[in-house]
């Protein structure tokens, strides 16, 4: 059994020691095995759509220029000089063919070509301008609009890796039939926590009614009901929606038809409208079974190792982390969006979103509070080490409030860090998809 | 004595003097209600049509409405925002921040409708939880008169933090 991660299934006990949120060797081991090692999301295609188009990027500690090149190609460039390695770029996005180091001047296109240094003749003929443009991480693959990079040179396929979390970057992009596209504006801030802690956050669906009570009180005040989407089917099953373990340590917490809405500040009016325009559009392209997941259920989605996505009624946010030390994470949010709805909805959507997520939210900065404050727990880890995360061990279709999700991404985390293997959990994506509860008919 | 011909250009001068030290006692009051936490008395500084908005850090200049900004209350939200952070149960801000607000460069402009366009800088130094984070922008106002004083009806706090850290919570007031 591995030191950090404990799993008894006999026992229904599953913990995680807490060594792991705070040991500087342990962050080391996770650069080295894990981000050095996974595919790590750069960034949506829709953020740069015009050639020559770029932005700057931080990829598992790496400084990238994600660009789209003058031929219309995708690109994620290092950004440091072949030369003495001064980054090349230093401004956050605009529009640029070509990156010149002010150092010495050493010039690179925009697909990462050097194109130019002064003095060139003073170099001798075993110097290959050819082989001196910007590096590149050796893997760079887009599934549906989302770039991940991946360093390892001996990486396998992104689909491969992505294994049944594919199919949830998929009802993001179906739910737009010219493409998704980035709402301008990032949320990009700090936490004095440790990463993972987010990263459990990000799918937890157990701490919603605590953490973030004053919201659902906010809610009550300006008298909007939950789940206002759609009625409850009266046959619907008693829990709320479903734990899936996607493989790989990907996971997603997701609800059940006609459940999404809990979080919804739209009026009754926007939700009707909203889900009759979407609704009509989908069914056009989808059959209704799909239709009733894309539209009319909540997920909360991790892609191992630290990328988010959270598709509420009201909008979606995609979110990574980066740990800069044991206790402080970089954290960045965009929101992502249907560009059909009209005006009125989208700027209802966005104005909702920005209410609960982010920064000036009114529930972010209480998920940030319960993680720091678990930090600061963590100083007893010696009399008090582990963390417990048996809620749901064992049912066969874990609740969405279970902590399936958080155990899907510490077994592969322990399969990486310390090389044990545990079996996957619960009931995979294609078998939950399948089950009675989506064919409920989306026309009612 | 006749009216002399530096009688009118003087009296728009202390006009303005007036105007500007009207707007900034009316700053510090409100600075002063904020960093007592005395936030129904400082919704009370607002209009009914209200607006306040912050940014993201990245698009200082972003339109309000259609870009993912950190703030975008109108009255509503904003008397929600007050509701919640009196309460205990608002976990980021339980125990409350203590804050300490420097307002400076306050430039006035009388604008379209008798109302005024007030920009003015900020510091805001807050603790809590043995951190202290310095905020630091430009606040832009829409006041207006109404009874009983000047009233907000936009405001506006610019942060010109790239990255919010050394932590990330704009749970106060800003």
């Amino acid at each position: 059994m591995s030191q950090f991660v404990e799993e008894d299934r006999a026992a229904t006990t599953f913990r995680v020691n807490r060594e792991v949120f705070t040991s500087p060797e342990i962050l080391e081991l996770e650069r080295q095995l894990i981000f050095d090692k996974t595919w790590i999301f750069v960034g949506h295609a829709s953020e740069i759509l015009v050639p020559n188009s770029f932005l700057l990027r931080r990829v598992a500690g790496r400084p990238v220029i994600f660009v789209r090149d003058s031929s219309g190609q995708l690109q994620v460039l290092l950004n440091a000089c072949r030369h003495r390695g001064a980054e090349v770029c230093r401004v956050p996005s605009g529009e640029a063919k070509t990156f010149t180091c002010f150092y010495h001047g050493w010039a690179y296109r925009n697909n990462g070509d050097l194109v130019h240094l002064p003095d060139a003749g003073a170099y001798g003929p075993g110097f290959d301008r050819s082989r001196m443009g910007l590096d590149k991480p050796p893997h760079v693959a887009e599934y549906r609009g989302f770039v991940f990079a991946n360093f390892d040179p001996d990486a396998g396929r992104l689909e491969d890796y992505l294994a049944d979390s594919r199919y949830l970057l998929d009802l993001i992009a179906d739910q737009s039939e010219t493409g998704m596209r980035v709402v301008p504006g990032v949320h990009s801030y700090w936490m004095n926590a440790n990463w993972k802690l987010l990263m459990e956050n990000s799918v937890d669906g157990y701490h919603a009614v605590t953490v973030h009570q004053t919201y659902f009180e906010m809610m009550m005040n300006l008298g909007v009901r939950p789940g206002l989407a759609r009625p409850q089917d009266p046959n619907a099953p008693k829990t709320r929606g479903a734990g899936i373990d996607l493989r790989h340590g990907h996971a997603t917490t997701m609800s059940w038809p006609g459940r999404a809405g809990a979080l919804a500040l739209l009026t009754d009016d926007h939700a009707k409208q909203m889900y009759a325009a979407r609704q009509a559009d989908l069914a056009r392209r989808f059959d209704p079974r799909q239709v009733e997941k894309i539209v009319n259920t909540a997920r909360n989605t991790l892609y191992f190792p630290n990328f988010v996505t959270v598709d509420l009624t009201f909008g979606i946010q995609l979110r990574t982390m980066w740990p800069t030390a044991p206790d402080t994470t970089e954290i960045t949010g965009w929101l992502i969006t249907d560009p059909e709805l009209d005006d009125e909805l989208q700027e209802a959507r966005l104005d909702n979103a920005l209410t609960f997520w982010g920064p000036g939210g009114l529930a972010t900065p209480d998920d940030v509070e319960a993680l720091e404050q678990c930090q600061r727990g963590f100083a007893v880890r010696r009399e008090s080490p582990w963390s417990n995360l048996s809620k749901g061990l064992g049912r066969d279709v874990p609740d969405m409030s279970d902590e399936l999700p958080q155990r899907a991404f510490w077994r592969e985390w322990n399969r990486r860090i310390c090389g044990e293997k545990l079996p996957y959990e619960g009931t995979p994506y294609p078998e939950v998809a399948a089950l009675p509860v989506y064919a409920s008919a989306s026309a009612s | 004595m006749s009216p002399t011909s530096l009688d009118r250009p003087a009296s728009a001068a202390v006009d303005a003097m007036l105007v500007q030290r009207e707007v900034e006692a009316f700053l510090y009051r409100e600075s002063e209600l904020l960093d007592e936490w005395r936030l129904e008395e400082w919704l009370d500084l607002f209009t009914e049509d209200c607006r306040y908005d912050v940014p993201a850090p990245d698009r200082p200049r972003g339109t309000a409405g259609q870009t993912f900004s950190l703030i975008h209350d109108g009255r509503t939200m904003l008397e929600q925002r007050v509701i919640r952070l009196k309460k205990p149960t608002a976990h980021a801000e339980f125990p409350h921040s203590r804050t300490r607000r420097m307002i400076t460069n306050v430039r006035v402009e009388e604008s379209e409708g008798g109302g005024l366009d007030v920009k003015a800088n900020f510091a805001i130094h807050r603790y809590r939880n043995w951190t202290h984070v310095l905020f630091v922008g430009e606040y832009l106002y829409r006041l207006v008169r109404a009874e009983g004083g000047l009233k907000i009806s936009y405001r506006r706090a610019t942060l010109d933090l790239e990255v919010l850290n050394p932590e990330g919570k704009v749970s106060i007031i800003i």
